[in-house]
């Protein structure tokens, strides 16, 4: 392309493109222009939207706390006063939010929560369990709703008795009974399952000798200070519902322990508080090492 | 001590590696201090076991013992042979008060009854666990302590697990604990492993199960680790839905280590293209084993990754879901195993 003299078509023709270009940025800044002023109102709208979705959320927000305050103090009181449909409106997304909440909160403080699965079709419960004011494990169950209630799937432990549990209660007119049932179970089995941990931790002095999955039977040794005599404690929990025992038993040497006004009271206080605490008052109180 | 004392004890000695040797003889218990030092565990094992034969010796002891330190030895090291699990049917009402001394004192007088001469060991072991050796003898010979079986149950559970059984031996097995757990029959569970933590975790359902949750699910939370912002996948969403489906078939977290699970198929040939095998009436005979070193994490694996289809089919999730390893597959769906086994009692 050098060497081409100043003068000539083809520089003629490159002058001509240079001039054509030149024409052309002018229309391209244009359209550059519209552009950006199309930008600028889909970015006026998008504002507007989230004004409205402010004022909106402002005016639920509203509804909401009078909607409180009214189930506080039981009064039915108007409050809004716009069209009919808007307010209407309001009013179901406020309850909607309520309801949410409270489901929330629910599942919080440990009652049971159920969801639908598999688009209706069946039904996932959650059945926590506490003791003493603790969370402990959570037992689930996968419940089949067609063509009958049946348990499809769980995790609750094979010493419970589920199948018989199922059998008692109908699922299909009363699952609430049921579930109360189970729950029963399962929080008393967390409750003797937690104190027995605790007996292990907290009294070193004690030995525990036998004891069970189920937790319904518990044989602890233990040492009266002044003679250095062991005593073999047993704690029968024969009813699987409860986190006490219902029959508490001791021997020494082989042989059943004499009655004493002592140990009855030791007896009863086993019966009636839970194990740990009972053997922590038998060590202050001196009873046991 | 007879030749065959011994000559157990060799053998026990061998089957130990060393690298356990001192912690199984410190758990036996049997040897005093002074005892203990005198051992040299560097030693070559057939200069070890001359040693030990010595103090076995010194001390006087019989089978009793020597099978005492082959039982600790197999608590803590279970996992050599297959174990194979049952299940009790039809507890009695007092099933569930049976308490230990009771079960030993039972099961011991009726297996006697029922298999004599027989010498039984119990021991209750720290997780609530009962350890039964059997060794079986007949009319004609003593007790063989070369083959024992091992027995292990959990009180008010309905699970038995057993090794080293064979088929004369198994009535007489199931009688002894149907009676003395207070249930009225015992039946093949389909459930077999090389690890019986494995198969006890299955069992009595000790792994990371999966229900579905409206809360914020942990695995979701678990997987927000993003290595590098920038980059986004492209199908997140169907992933952790693949992910979801799989931990909800078969569990989260560590999973127990199964080796196999079988499929009998008696089902009839179907394959269009194939006419002289539809037209046959009898069902087409096969069997599917898979296999692998953690068989639960395979599968999950396919599942999450989408080798395998989610929802999981029931014919894999049946594995952990009815607790078992073996299954037969027939035309109207799949059918109890315990078909083909024999069941006693």
């Amino acid at each position: 392309m050098q060497g081409a003299s100043a003068t000539g078509v083809l520089s003629h023709l490159s002058r001509l493109e240079v001039q054509a270009r030149s024409r052309k940025t002018e229309p391209q800044q244009r359209s550059r222009v519209t552009e950006l002023k199309a930008a600028a109102e889909q970015l006026r709208m998008r504002r507007e939207q989230l004004r409205a979705e402010v004022e909106t959320h402002k005016n639920l927000q509203k509804l909401r706390t009078s909607m409180d305050k009214r189930r506080e103090d039981e009064e039915g009181e108007e409050g809004m006063d716009e069209d009919s449909e808007d307010s209407e409106l309001l009013r179901l997304m406020a309850r909607h939010t309520q309801l949410n909440d409270l489901l929330y909160a629910h599942h919080i403080i440990g009652g049971y929560d159920a969801i639908k699965t598999r688009q209706g079709q069946g039904l996932c419960l959650s059945l926590p369990t506490a003791y003493d004011g603790v969370f402990l494990e959570t037992y689930n169950l996968e419940i089949d709703v067609k063509p009958t209630p049946r348990i499809a799937r769980h995790n609750i432990p094979p010493f419970i008795p589920l199948s018989d549990l199922v059998e008692q209660s109908d699922m299909k007119t009363d699952i609430r009974a049921f579930l109360d049932t189970l729950s029963q179970h399962l929080n008393a089995l967390s409750g003797r399952k937690q104190q027995l941990k605790l007996v292990k931790e907290l009294h070193k002095s004690v030995e525990v000798m036998e004891s069970n999955a189920l937790c319904s039977i518990l044989v602890m040794m233990v040492t009266v200070p002044k003679e250095k005599t062991a005593i073999l404690c047993t704690l029968d929990y024969t009813d699987h519902t409860r986190c006490l025992p219902t029959r508490v038993h001791f021997e020494c040497n082989g042989k059943p322990l004499a009655d004493s006004p002592d140990w009855d009271k030791t007896r009863s206080l086993l019966l009636e508080t839970p194990v740990h605490k009972a053997l922590s008052t038998m060590r202050r109180m001196g009873n046991i090492v | 001590m007879d030749d065959s004392t011994r000559r157990f004890l060799q053998r026990l000695i061998r089957r130990i590696p060393a690298q356990m040797l001192k912690t199984t003889l410190d758990k036996w218990g049997r040897l005093t201090a002074a005892q203990k030092q005198s051992m040299d565990f560097t030693e070559p094992k057939w200069a070890f076991t001359e040693r030990l034969l010595d103090i076995c010796e010194e001390n006087g002891w019989t089978w009793k013992h020597i099978t005492e330190l082959e039982m600790t030895y197999v608590i803590d090291n279970p996992n050599q042979g297959m174990w194979y699990a049952f299940q009790l049917m039809d507890p009695e009402d007092d099933a569930h008060s049976v308490e230990l001394t009771h079960f030993k004192e039972q099961f011991k007088s009726h297996l006697s009854e029922l298999a004599r001469p027989v010498s039984v060991k119990m021991k209750k072991h720290a997780d609530e666990a009962i350890w039964i050796r059997i060794a079986w003898g007949d009319s004609f010979s003593r007790p063989n302590h070369q083959k024992p079986t091992y027995v292990v149950h959990h009180l008010q559970t309905p699970y038995v697990f057993v090794t080293s059984l064979t088929s004369k031996q198994k009535p007489l097995l199931s009688q002894a604990l149907v009676l003395s757990t207070r249930h009225q029959a015992i039946k093949d569970a389909s459930l077999s492993g090389r690890k019986l933590g494995a198969i006890r975790d299955l069992l009595m359902r000790q792994y990371q199960q999966v229900f579905p949750t409206s809360y914020p699910s942990p695995l979701a939370e678990r997987n927000e680790t993003v290595s590098n912002p920038q980059i986004e996948k492209e199908q997140a969403k169907s992933a952790e839905n693949r992910l979801q489906m799989a931990c909800e078939a078969f569990g989260d977290g560590m999973l127990p280590q199964l080796q196999s699970s079988v499929y009998k198929l008696e089902t009839k040939f179907k394959d269009h293209t194939n006419k002289t095998m539809t037209e046959r009436e009898e069902p087409f005979r096969c069997v599917v084993k898979f296999a692998s070193t953690n068989l639960l994490e395979s599968l999950r694996h396919c599942a999450s990754s989408g080798i395998a289809s989610t929802p999981v089919t029931p014919l894999l999730s049946s594995i952990p879901l009815k607790g078992r390893n073996y299954f037969i597959i027939k035309d109207n769906g799949p059918g109890p195993s315990s078909q083909t086994r024999q069941t006693q009692n």
